[in-house]
């Protein structure tokens, strides 16, 4: 990642696509640093935190939030992309499609059409693409944050490092190596709950894991992530069913290939399973 | 001076002076409770806080608690081992190691003060103990030292608690550091149903114990305490443990086995088994900094060989793949961790079985990657029919047959079980009564019968090789270590045989090529005085004829027009022949002076003395190393032999008249 000058400001642009804006309002729970990286960092354009805004740049970092959903966003991400020295992707959505990724799958289950007219009153407005897919698979990209939301943490640790001009500390490391280095007890071996974690990246130092709940998966799989393996491990000696396997690995990151290995391989998210299909083509007949 | 012979007896609700002692003393007392339902540990401040009547059941993959209902629901600390170690006392997940300033070009470091609070760790098991004493060696143990660390563990006091309830997990007593506690701890106790059998370990623990003013134990409550052990003993017998004999040398012969990649098919490679270890180590120094770079604080935290970023150059990863840091974790473990250390890594506290999310067990793993013996059908272990010098089964000769002019095969049959699991390169003691007993190598084992190939050179073998086809001969056997075909496991075979030195070899071939796939390229020479002594002839060609295995047979002379092979001493065969000694085993049988030359000759091309195997004659006359007879060095051939490796014969091989 090139570092930016330091004797100009650097131009920073928060944006959004298809997302909930959970990820943005991590830069505003920085706190008091903030006023810190308001030295080094010029905001010229965060449409969630103020008014003044600069929405075609130039940034020295554009952080983007959010899939590409639509025609219209898929035009406006490349034309960002020229506008930016450094793209940085932030949250589940913009770095594996997120939820609404799920979709792709619709397939089983009536197409885009059918989720559309059963979803939405007018969908005549509604103009959308068949999949919501990561930036990555549009435009280059530089660096990801990853969660759903990210975090603040991870977030400072990037900005610090790039203003320093040293690599961020970003690991790969499972979830399992914070549950850990917490304390905290493993809640899939002591309580048999089915827990993402061993093949997701950490970041959010077990959050999830400290509420006494498994890990849903929302940083997305991590480097060697074996999802199989796990996946087995869960119908095996956790008494999952295939259906519930898939369920679990059919999150917020359900569209990373990984995670969509394994949901294939037991069959495709509920709800748009090919047994559904199947079904639904009974019911019909 | 400590008295290490009597033993106090704490009762039940003694226990909490002796926390509140500790206290007083201005420790922080660590011990087992109750939190997010796991029995951990954490401060506690009396006997109240303490997992009184619940204990834990723990299986690969799973741990559960619960209520104890087997009577002894009164019991504190039965249970068997926590979800993390005392490492999280001694050596925390993540410490502050230095703190660095920079202004400008100018740089200013601090110092981080090691002021650790003095511990109190209550109720350490054996195995536990062993591994904090292994990380005394290793971060302790210089020429470095880790100042935090050794903070900690100077200050630490413990009290050991005796191991009543070894989990399905647990394989303390295979790896020796469990389950009775035997050294390393201020106080040991031991719990029964009404209290605690106590012995001081320390001066400070001596000191400590007088203060409670306690009474002697009874002779009936040092018995029970004494059972305790023996029953956690063998309730760990029970269940699988891991072979500890020559398992280092075993794992690094086993670099490139299969069984690397079938284990990282299955492992996450999420590091839970080397976080929860008491004993693994591994941490990466953090920095962290304000957004000017003008103050970093550098931390220590816990890392593993487990992760990608482990073993992350400029150019590229050293470990890639799952399987190769299961490799690099179970290897430190259970072999370079013996040469870096002087012991084995693993205490067998069962942590890294129980808290893997997909219930990879290391005691399986090195089964299936280090077995002990070579995966082969109907090899059982060898069990002598008697240990009686006097006594012998009866066998019936199936036939007999000359193989050259002095040379005879005996095919014996109605043989006692035993003696048809026996392995290559054991022998049998054959006793024909009014006959001195002999030690005849088994040529081949078959189906509920086995071939005796024998050389007549008295008139013992005069008479078993004339023995016609029914008649009885006694037996005792097989006895003896054969072959260890496990050497070469993953490695090209080069096997080498002289004269009448060729029949114990022939049941080693019989077996490698049942189990061909473990082994590389294998190769036979054979060496005989003439074309006339050369023996299994026609094996030998039918041999020769495969693709898996190449043979070749030099005479020391032949009359001219009788034979078109080579001629000249057996080492000229492979002098010519390139080995690669680094992954080579070999087996020689054959006259003492030839396996001589033979071993030196193959030393010469790279194989370690521990992988040139040698199977030494002298005279038994028992075989269970009773008699005195067989001699040589330190060994008694029949018992500790026949086979040696190069390695273990070490001088006593050309000593004349050893």
């Amino acid at each position: 990642m090139p570092v930016p000058d330091r004797d100009e400001p650097t131009r920073v642009g928060v944006v959004k696509f298809a997302s909930c804006d959970g990820c943005q309002l991590a830069f505003l729970d920085i706190g008091p640093a903030l006023l810190d990286i308001g030295v080094i960092y010029q905001i010229v354009e965060f449409g969630e935190a103020s008014s003044n805004r600069s929405p075609d740049g130039p940034f020295d970092i554009l952080f983007v939030e959010g899939s590409i959903s639509t025609d219209e966003q898929a035009h406006h991400i490349r034309h960002l992309r020229d506008r930016a020295a450094v793209l940085i992707t932030i949250g589940a959505c913009a770095t594996t499609g997120g939820i609404q990724a799920l979709r792709a799958w619709a397939g089983n289950d009536g197409g885009i059409e059918g989720f559309i007219d059963a979803v939405y009153a007018t969908p005549e407005y509604v103009d959308t693409l068949a999949t919501a897919k990561p930036v990555a698979d549009y435009v280059d990209v530089d660096a990801e944050l990853r969660g759903c939301p990210i975090d603040t943490g991870q977030l400072v640790e990037l900005l610090t490092a790039t203003a320093i001009g040293r690599r961020p500390q970003l690991p790969s490391e499972a979830v399992c190596v914070q549950c850990k280095r917490a304390g905290k007890i493993c809640v899939m071996v002591s309580r048999g709950e089915p827990c993402l974690g061993p093949i997701i990246s950490g970041g959010c130092n077990a959050l999830c894991p400290g509420m006494a709940r498994g890990c849903y998966g929302c940083f997305g799989p991590r480097e060697s992530a074996n999802g199989l393996s796990l996946a087995d491990w869960y119908g095996e000696s956790l008494g999952l069913s295939d259906e519930q396997v898939a369920a679990r690995f059919a999150g917020f990151t359900g569209w990373a290939p990984e995670m969509r290995e394994v949901i294939e391989a037991k069959g495709g998210p509920p709800g748009m399973r090919a047994d559904d299909a199947a079904d639904a083509e009974g019911g019909a007949a | 001076m400590i008295d290490l012979t009597t033993r106090a007896w704490i009762a039940r609700e003694d226990l909490d002076r002796l926390i509140a002692l500790l206290r007083e003393d201005g420790r922080k007392v660590v011990g087992p409770t109750v939190r997010d339902s796991a029995i951990v540990y954490d401060e506690v401040g009396s006997t109240a806080d303490l997992p009184t009547g619940i204990t834990d059941e723990q299986a690969p993959g799973r741990y559960r608690i619960s209520k104890d209902s087997d009577g002894s629901a009164g019991k504190s600390f039965d249970f068997a081992s926590s979800p993390t170690s005392w490492k999280s006392f001694t050596f925390p997940s993540k410490v502050p190691i230095a703190k660095a300033l920079r202004d400008g070009d100018r740089l200013a470091y601090e110092e981080v003060s090691h002021d650790s609070p003095r511990m109190a760790f209550l109720g350490v098991r054996a195995c536990d103990i062993a591994a904090m004493e292994i990380h005394d060696d290793v971060l302790a143990g210089g020429p470095y030292i880790d100042e935090d660390y050794a903070d900690r563990r100077g200050k630490a006091f413990i009290v050991a608690v005796g191991c009543a309830r070894p989990s399905g997990t647990c394989f303390c007593a295979s790896m020796g550091t469990g389950p009775e506690v035997s050294s390393g701890f201020d106080i040991a106790l031991v719990e029964l149903d009404d209290g605690y059998v106590a012995k001081a370990g320390s001066e400070a623990g001596q000191k400590l114990l007088d203060r409670l003013g306690l009474e002697e134990a009874s002779s009936v409550q040092m018995h029970a305490a004494a059972g305790i052990g023996v029953e956690a003993r063998a309730r760990m017998a029970e269940q699988l443990g891991v072979a500890t004999e020559g398992l280092r040398d075993r794992l690094m012969a086993q670099l490139e086995s299969t069984g690397w990649d079938e284990i990282g098919e299955r492992c996450l490679a999420c590091t839970n088994c080397t976080m929860v270890c008491p004993t693994c180590f591994c941490t990466d120094v953090t920095q962290t900094s304000d957004l000017f770079g003008t103050e970093t604080v550098s931390e220590r935290q816990w890392a593993s060989c487990f992760t990608l970023d482990f073993a992350r150059v400029a150019h590229g990863n050293f470990r890639p793949e799952v399987k190769d840091r299961y490799r690099q974790w179970l290897t430190h473990k259970f072999s370079t961790w013996v040469d870096q250390f002087g012991s084995y890594g693993c205490v067998g506290c069962g942590r890294c079985i129980t808290w893997c999310p997909v219930g990879i067990d290391v005691r399986k793993s090195l089964q299936q990657v280090a077995p002990v013996k070579p995966p082969m059908a109907g090899t059982l272990k060898p069990v002598p029919v008697s240990a009686n010098p006097g006594s012998y089964s009866i066998a019936t000769v199936g036939d007999v047959w000359p193989e050259t002019k002095n040379v005879y095969t005996l095919l014996l049959k109605d043989l006692p079980e035993a003696v048809c699991c026996g392995t290559p390169g054991q022998f049998l003691m054959l006793d024909l009564p009014g006959f001195s007993a002999v030690p005849i190598s088994i040529s081949r084992y078959r189906e509920g019968e086995i071939f005796l190939t024998i050389r007549t050179e008295g008139a013992t073998t005069r008479a078993i090789t004339s023995l016609e086809p029914g008649s009885q001969i006694g037996l005792r056997g097989p006895v003896g270590k054969g072959w260890p075909l496990a050497e070469a496991f993953g490695r090209d075979v080069v096997i080498v045989a002289g004269g009448i030195g060729l029949p114990p070899l022939r049941p080693l071939v019989d077996e490698i090529f049942k189990s061909r796939g473990h082994f590389g390229r294998v190769r036979l020479f054979y060496g005989a005085r003439t074309p006339k002594d050369l023996l299994f002839t026609e094996e030998l060609k039918a041999w020769a004829a495969r693709d898996d295995i190449s043979i070749g047979v030099t005479v020391d002379r032949a009359k001219v027009g009788t034979w078109s092979g080579a001629v000249g001493v057996v080492t000229h065969l492979f002098d010519r022949e390139p080995i690669d000694g680094s992954h080579t085993t070999a087996y020689i049988c054959g006259p003492e002076r030839m396996m001589s030359a033979v071993a030196n000759s193959l030393a010469g091309q790279g194989i370690l003395p521990e992988r040139l195997f040698l199977s030494m004659e002298r005279q038994m006359q028992c075989g269970i190393g009773l008699c005195g007879h067989c001699q040589m060095g330190k060994n008694f051939v029949c018992k500790d032999g026949p086979v040696f490796s190069r390695r273990e014969l070490g001088e006593m091989l050309d000593v004349e008249g050893l």
